[in-house]
């Protein structure tokens, strides 16, 4: 899984490519760490080229999320594949964190 | 001479006045938070010089010394409802010591043939046992005001704050009428708003004792109605059942985004979605099951078990997969891959025998 994370002014653009699972979620979890503590983040993570994700994947979004918006910040995921987005149907994930 | 005196009082006292002010507010909102009361605003000031040099050449002569002016410190709160006014009075009582000659019910002051400026102030004082400061044992001695009223008392005492009151020049009279008329206008208001609202609580008491009860065909299917129900947790058998697929973890979420999806099929009372549940809940788990067994996935929401409801309660009133998309479009807005999601459920339901049309 390839993260890149970019800052244009007030909003931070987030990149990720290729399969996000067991092998490499906790490596993840390091990537996104500066999204972790900046103060009101405004978050876009492009998924177009995302090709899975495992349940680890769902937590460490959940985790994410959570943690945007207690800083009063937002973060959507978008442009997420069929598969992708299958993944966030049928656990229910897809009510829970914003998709666009 | 006399009000000079007082002034230069007040200005060696002014950072005690301030302490005292920080004191009084941070005690108040704590203690509302505490009793999970809600008000419109709170808020405290310290009387200027400028003001209170107005008030001492307007009044002077009944000021002996700067202890006679209770309200250098005042602090307001303002509520949404009127009948809260007299809980938080109840709270000021327990929590300062309150002067009762120099306090004052502006509310039961009016005749009855009269409307005007209704507050409730009461004079207090810190008690020691709340806060002491060792160097300055003035401050529990010192007192301050506080007024309590209600947002639209608040309005109109602002208004005629700075039309008429403390004014230097009167108003002509008609415009002192209409802002009198203006009082008798905000009083009835504040009634109704109190009415409405007791109201709608006896309501939602009732139907919370319904629900309750499990009288679900008498209950009138709204969100206040939903919302009651699934404190109930009516979907808790059916998501565990499709979290032990892969043995994974509930997370819990609210299942209140498909309230308005049971709208849309004309669901009237809380007892259809009980039935919905009674006929739809295999056929909700068959299909969890034919999405989740083999990928692993170790977590699921607990509002999966009403979206699969939701699903197969379409697919059975033989909506197909022009009623999936719909529903999807109500849920998550127009896109796509609503279609794309709706053949493929279509599909897994044909295939675990949920359905046996065509779409």
């Amino acid at each position: 899984m390839e993260v890149t994370i970019k800052n244009e002014g007030e909003k931070t653009y987030v990149t990720l490519n290729g399969r996000l699972d067991t092998t490499n979620a906790d490596q993840f979890q390091t990537d996104i760490q500066p999204l972790m503590t900046m103060p009101k983040p405004d978050i876009d993570i492009d998924c177009t080229d995302m090709s899975y994700t495992s349940s680890q994947g769902l937590r460490i979004f959940l985790s994410l999320q959570k943690s945007v918006l207690a800083r009063g910040g937002k973060m959507v995921m978008l442009h997420m594949n069929p598969q992708v987005k299958e993944v966030f149907d049928i656990t229910g994930f897809s009510n829970i964190i914003a998709i666009r | 001479m006399h009000c000079e005196m007082i002034l230069d009082e007040y200005r060696e006292r002014l950072p005690l006045y301030r302490k005292i002010r920080e004191v009084v507010l941070g005690q108040l909102q704590q203690t509302l938070k505490e009793n999970g009361m809600v008000v419109t605003g709170i808020e405290g000031r310290v009387k200027t010089e400028k003001s209170l040099s107005g008030k001492l050449e307007l009044k002077g002569t009944k000021y002996r010394t700067i202890d006679d002016i209770t309200d250098i410190v005042g602090v307001r709160i303002i509520t949404f409802f009127s009948d809260e006014v007299d809980k938080i009075a109840a709270l000021v009582e327990k929590l300062f010591d309150i002067d009762w000659d120099n306090s004052v019910d502006k509310r039961k002051m009016l005749e009855i043939d009269r409307f005007g400026y209704m507050s409730l102030h009461y004079i207090c004082r810190i008690p020691a046992a709340l806060y002491s400061d060792a160097e300055h044992p003035e401050m529990n001695q010192i007192r301050f005001e506080v007024q309590m009223r209600t947002a639209l008392q608040h309005v109109w005492a602002n208004m005629q704050h700075d039309t008429g009151y403390k004014s230097e020049v009167e108003i002509p009279i008609e415009h002192q009428r209409s802002l009198n008329r203006l009082a008798g206008i905000l009083e009835l208001a504040d009634e109704q708003f109190s009415r409405i609202r007791k109201e709608i609580n006896d309501y939602r008491r009732n139907v919370q004792s319904l629900v309750a009860s499990g009288n679900f065909d008498e209950v009138p299917l709204d969100g206040d109605t939903f919302r009651s129900y699934c404190e109930l947790r009516p979907f808790q058998r059916l998501a565990e059942k499709i979290a032990t697929i892969n043995q994974a973890e509930l997370y819990e979420d609210s299942p209140m985004p498909y309230y308005k999806i049971l709208l849309r099929l004309n669901m009237k009372t809380i007892g259809d979605v009980e039935r919905m549940r009674a006929e739809c809940s295999e056929g909700a788990y068959q299909l969890a099951l034919i999405q989740l067994a083999g990928t692993g996935l170790d977590i699921v929401a607990y509002s999966v078990a009403l979206q699969n409801l939701c699903i197969v309660k379409i697919l059975k009133m033989g909506y197909g997969t022009a009623g999936l998309i719909h529903m999807f479009e109500a849920i998550y807005g127009e896109s796509d891959y609503n279609a794309t999601r709706a053949e493929r459920i279509y599909q897994q339901a044909v295939r675990s025998n949920l359905i046996t049309t065509n779409p």
